[in-house]
């Protein structure tokens, strides 16, 4: 059935029957000989492995081909998002803020494997470096640290620190992979380092795994267990099929464990990780931790900043309200007194995790109805020239309707309703 | 809750029904309205256990001139307590009045239940039970009462309130699992073996063993008490023809033969010394003898031994014929037979012979008559009573010729006789042996069918199901497969055809030697390794063919690259070896190192152990494991009227389908399975697997090759990895099920 095929690319189901016609005579056992004649993939089968163009297409009602709506899929797709994240904090969950997590990146022969585009290694560094970024811009008082296995051994490509691009860069330039994974000794590497940091911050560990196995020195139940002792949340996003050890791993530690479908799901499961999780039960007692407020340099002021050792003017840096060393960048940590240096929009940023934006109701748009026929944001009109999309969204505070994209834009980014804010300065 | 099934009302212990379950009780109610048989197949992890028992029960309570007897047989003890432990959750949902009525138990051996501290952490319990508990120790020890016999404590409680007939204050109703009637035993100190043998006959619900019914050596002694109208259900039974053939088949190997000339000798010291000192107690025994085997029942009961093979009621009522009547003369008839055996045992070639020429010639060259043979295993069980031997392991052997014997003298048809003197696996040892093989597995089951009127078969897989009617000779009066409501896809049946270089696979004997075959096939195993995760189990054809196509793995280096990924692990004919790989191997799931497990199809794994969860994310079935036996097949043809084909493609399938259905026991969880071998993608073979793998198995993935099953397999894991609604939609609450009724009605 398969030799027959060879007669040119126009193969279709009347090849096929007049192959089998053909063959008729032949017995089944003669007919299966036929498939061994070493060819080169044809199309059809090809199609198996290649980039599945088919599915940006999708049938509408009257049967015909249209490719997909994104921007009503991507809308969905967030409100779906939006409702899980605020059927969470419809509780008022105390938030860990201040968090410590590592990153660990396996690098081990499963990461070459070619089933993402280009390669695995080069979707989770790409989505990595998307995440870290997001990461900062949620959680600015949080750290963050890579890690990486690679030949059964884990080693640590960065510091934990407050820098994204530092991360970024450090992470770009060591892709290669090889050798067997370890899950224990990456487990083991990070537990001794997060066992340091003081009480306060949240340890975390977000594994990108690759791998279907992991070859430990010992016993990986024992190292489970210590970190559950020492309360680090370990959270494993898997590329290729559930693992029972990582199942047990994020349920014994409080993590999430999630497998990704292709690679648009893998960003999107990675960036479940960015807002601050709940916190613990045992840190749920209010303490005080220590923070400089640093200044930006004077303009005439030259320096030597104490991270790079470099000279820079004092506009390209801050200054430690302690002991006045300058520092690049914000937040960190001084590396001259140890003081936590934050900057107050810092601050301010990471108060909308307490306090979201409610989500807003879909909506229909009614003809006739009175106002409201412009988005309250960007006063774009709301009724849609073809007439098939004019649902929109309402505040259900202030009762004002908004477009989707504004829908996005405040909840992810300005984090405050317009509508709301605005209602607030008249009455006061 | 509670629902209404065609006029009957149902307690179901859970607040929500699956469809098949419903439909799984219909057909057990229309069965038991007609006072007739049933053959269901349902899948596992459907409830199975649940439908049946809530059905029975409800039944029972509504018809109160039936009462409940329910008769449940499982296959494991660990099976035992799941469903007694159903049970006791459907008693806590029944209104008080009736549940304070009923009483369920399990029963198992001594072994299991034995509270004796001194007997229960010895090896040799029944042995050691017999010592402390036999009649004639009790009278011994009741004779005279200075010389200390050893007694059990709590078996003298039992016999005490046996006596006075007040065992029931032992025994509130309710749900006795062993461990309870352990602790029970315990706190009372009573013997719990014997206090729950002894209820069986009051007891409503009885879970145990198959083998207390099925075989009759023990069936008689245990199911004895049993009415006409109890139901009888066997539960994951697929191969129930091979065990009654089991329970009627005995191999006879040059141990047997030196053991058993070993126990006469032990036996004619014994008659010697009996004749000494207590001569009355012989000729008690012969005069018992003259009046014929019916009478036997003036022995206590407790002393019972293994009592008499699947006889017709007229040879219980023959006596005894007079040759074998004194103990002397029959230990003569036995010396004779051994040496026969030992005679015919020492052959060069391969030796088929039915039972009747076989009882000519024993006969003809040992002076033995045929109906002499057929009382030999009563004969024996009555002489070592009245010696009063304990020790029944010791007399194994004895006890195993006289089996053989007995079965010869009374079957005519459906048994052949092998001589081997090889061992298949071994051709160059000279390991003679003598098997009586039963091809009739209808004999066994026929008492059974025939004693009680409602017999439910029950399993996973029973595909197709009108064979085995014809198989166990019976009729039933709804036979029907039920397939399984899922909320998602949760298995992924395959079937392999060809290797990645397209060239087709099989273990065909023409073809399972060459090596591309062996080489795809080692590449299919590998390119699973790597992309599935934990536990990969492998079934191959038979040991020979998985030890040959081992060995060229790792001559091609192919098992040295699945090591990378993944341990491997092998059964073996070796019960302890194969426990060390199962634990090791789970071992290896559990910590993530991922691990394969080969196994082979007729072997000892695939019944009882389970590869469920991520102990089994994939089984590879290499080949069809096709089971040639030439007089067996024969046989069926000419009795059953079943074709040979028909017979091993049945035969064939249903092992596979045993195989692959190891992996999946719940709704819950997921698992793949790859039929690797071309023939399966033909039509004749694809039918005979049961309905719910058919039904998942789609045409897309009948004729996969290496790379595209592999993709597929990588697609399913990741759907599978998802998070999904574990309360599903399959399942059917009250309300939905009264609306369905209301709907009916109005239509």
């Amino acid at each position: 059935m398969y030799g027959v095929g060879g007669g040119g690319g126009g193969f279709n189901a009347s090849s096929t029957a007049s192959g089998r016609r053909r063959n008729q005579e032949e017995d089944e056992e003669d007919d299966e000989e036929e498939t061994g004649d070493g060819r080169v993939l044809e199309a059809w089968e090809r199609a198996y492995a290649d980039d599945r163009s088919w599915e940006a297409l999708q049938e509408d009602e009257s049967g015909l081909l249209r490719p997909i709506d994104t921007k009503n899929l991507v809308h969905s797709q967030y409100r779906r998002r939006l409702l899980l994240r605020s059927a969470a904090a419809a509780v008022r969950i105390q938030k860990g803020l201040i968090r410590y997590l590592y990153i660990v990146i396996d690098l081990s022969r499963a990461a070459s494997e070619m089933d993402y585009r280009p390669s695995r290694m080069a979707v989770v560094a790409k989505c990595a470096e998307a995440f870290i970024r997001e990461f900062f811009d949620q959680n600015p008082l949080s750290h963050v640290g890579l890690v990486t296995i690679k030949d059964g051994i884990s080693h640590r490509l960065t510091d934990i620190g407050g820098s994204p691009e530092s991360q970024i860069k450090a992470l770009m330039g060591k892709l290669e992979c090889s050798g067997d994974s370890s899950l224990q000794n990456a487990l083991e590497l990070i537990h001794g380092y997060l066992n340091q940091i003081p009480s306060y911050g949240h340890k975390e560990v977000l594994i990108l795994y690759s791998a279907l196995n992991t070859c430990d020195p010992g016993d990986v139940m024992e190292t489970v267990e210590k970190c559950k002792k020492s309360k680090i949340r370990c959270s494993v996003i898997g590329l290729a099929a559930e693992i029972f050890i990582c199942k047990h791993l994020c349920e014994e530690t409080g993590g999430s464990y999630t497998v990704a479908l292709d690679e648009s799901h893998f960003k999107e499961l990675l960036l479940e990780h960015a807002p601050p999780p709940p916190a613990i039960a045992e840190y749920a007692a209010a303490n005080l931790i220590k923070m400089g407020f640093p200044q930006r340099g004077a303009e005439d002021l030259i320096s030597i900043c104490s991270c790079h050792k470099k000279i820079k003017s004092g506009a390209e840096g801050y200054i430690c309200p302690r002991c006045k060393v300058n520092v690049c960048e914000l937040p960190t940590e001084c590396r001259t007194c140890g003081l936590t240096l934050v900057s107050s929009p810092h601050l301010a940023r990471s108060y909308h995790h307490l306090f979201p934006v409610a989500p807003f109701d879909e909506v229909t748009f009614k003809l006739g109805q009175k106002g409201g026929q412009n988005c309250y944001g960007c006063q774009q009109s709301l009724i849609n020239s073809d007439s098939q999309s004019n649902l929109h969204v309402r505040c259900p505070k202030c009762n004002q309707h908004f477009c989707f994209d504004c829908d996005i834009y405040i909840h992810e980014s300005l984090h405050n309703c317009p509508g709301c804010e605005s209602q607030r300065s008249f009455s006061s | 809750m509670w629902f209404d099934l065609d006029g009957l009302p149902v307690c179901f212990p859970y607040d929500a029904i699956y469809p098949e379950q419903h439909e799984y009780m219909g057909e057990l109610k229309r069965a038991l309205d007609a006072r007739g048989h049933a053959l269901l197949e349902m899948p596992t992890g459907t409830g199975k256990t649940a439908a049946l028992i809530s059905l029975i029960t409800s039944y029972a309570l509504a018809n109160p001139s039936r009462p409940l007897r329910l008769f449940y047989c499982t296959r494991t003890v660990h099976e035992m307590e799941k469903t007694l432990a159903e049970l006791r959750l459907l008693f806590s949902h029944l209104p008080p009045a009736d549940a304070c009525r009923l009483l369920a138990l399990g029963l198992s051996s001594r072994k299991n239940l034995c509270v004796h501290p001194q007997v229960s952490a010895s090896g040799a319990v029944d042995t050691g039970c017999r010592r402390l508990t036999a009649s004639w120790v009790c009278e011994k020890a009741a004779y005279d009462r200075e010389s200390a016999t050893p007694l059990c404590d709590y078996f003298e409680t039992f016999d005490a309130a046996a006596r006075k007939g007040d065992l029931a204050l032992y025994i509130q109703p309710g749900v006795y699992t062993l461990a309870d009637l352990r602790s029970l035993g315990r706190e009372r100190r009573i013997c719990p073996y014997f206090l729950a043998r002894h209820m069986v006959k009051h007891a409503n619900v009885v879970v145990y063993s198959y083998q207390y019914l099925l075989d009759p050596r023990v069936a008689s002694i245990v199911s004895s008490e049993m009415q006409k109208d109890c139901v009888v259900v066997f539960d994951e039974v697929h191969n129930i023809d091979n065990v009654c053939i089991e329970a009627l088949s005995v191999s006879i190997r040059k141990q047997t033969i030196q053991g058993a000339k070993g126990n006469l000798r032990h036996i004619s010291q014994q008659i010697d010394r009996f004749k000494a000192t207590d001569a009355s107690r012989l000729n008690a025994e012969y005069r018992r003898l003259v009046d014929g085997l019916a009478q036997r029942g003036n022995l206590p009961i407790s002393d019972a031994w293994l009592a008499n093979l699947a006889l017709p009621d007229d040879i219980l009522k023959e006596a005894v014929p007079g040759n074998i009547r004194k103990a002397e003369h029959f230990l003569t008839v036995l010396w004779r037979l051994v040496r026969n055996l030992d005679e015919r045992v020492d052959t060069e070639n391969v030796v088929n012979e039915r039972p009747v020429s076989f009882a000519t010639s024993i006969y003809s060259l040992a002076g033995i008559e045929t109906t002499t043979l057929r009382f030999l295993y009563d004969r024996l069980q009555s002489l070592l009573l009245t010696l009063e031997i304990t020790d029944t392991d010791e007399f194994m052997h004895i006890q195993k010729i006289c089996d053989f014997a007995t079965l010869i003298g009374t079957y005519k048809r459906g048994f052949s006789i092998i001589i081997e003197p090889y061992d298949d696996r071994m051709p160059d040892i000279r390991d003679p042996v003598i098997q009586l093989s039963c091809h009739d597995a209808s004999l066994a089951i026929q008492p059974v069918f025939n004693r009680f009127q409602t017999v439910v078969i029950t399993s996973g897989t029973l595909s197709p199901i009108d064979l085995y009617p014809r198989l166990l000779n019976f009729n039933p009066v709804i036979s029907r497969s039920f397939t399984m409501s899922l909320t998602r896809d949760c298995i992924c049946p395959m079937v392999l055809t060809r290797g990645s270089d397209q060239l087709p696979v099989s273990t065909k004997f023409d073809m399972r030697s060459d090596p591309g075959v062996v080489r795809n096939y080692g590449r299919l195993l590998l390119e699973m390794a790597s992309a599935v995760p934990d536990g990969i189990v492998c079934f191959f054809v038979s040991y020979s063919y998985m030890d040959g196509i081992v060995s060229s793995w790792n001559d091609m280096g192919i098992l040295q690259e699945i090591m990378q990924h993944k341990l491997v692990f092998i059964e073996t004919p070796d019960v302890v070896e194969t426990t060390l790989a199962l634990d090791n191997y789970r071992k290896a799931c559990d910590c993530g190192r991922g691990a394969v497990f080969f196994s082979v199809a007729r072997g000892k794994v695939v019944e009882g152990i389970d590869f469920n969860r991520h102990y089994g994310r994939l089984v590879i079935m290499f080949g069809v494991p096709f089971q040639y036996t030439l007089s067996k097949l024969e046989y069926l043809r000419e009795t059953s009227q079943i074709q040979e084909g028909d017979f091993l493609t049945f035969d064939a399938l249903r092992q596979a389908a045993q195989c692959v259905g190891r992996v999946i026991r719940s709704k819950a969880d997921y698992g793949m399975m790859i039929f690797a071998d071309k023939r399966y993608s033909r039509h004749d073979k694809r039918s005979k697997l049961p309905g719910w793998i058919r039904s998942h198995l789609h045409d897309a993935h009948l004729n996969l090759s290496t790379d595209m099953a592999l993709h597929t397999a990588r697609e399913f894991l990741r759907r599978m990895a998802q998070p999904y609604d574990k309360a599903g939609s399959s399942g059917q609450t009250e309300e939905n099920l009264q609306d369905k009724a209301r709907d009916a009605m109005e239509m």
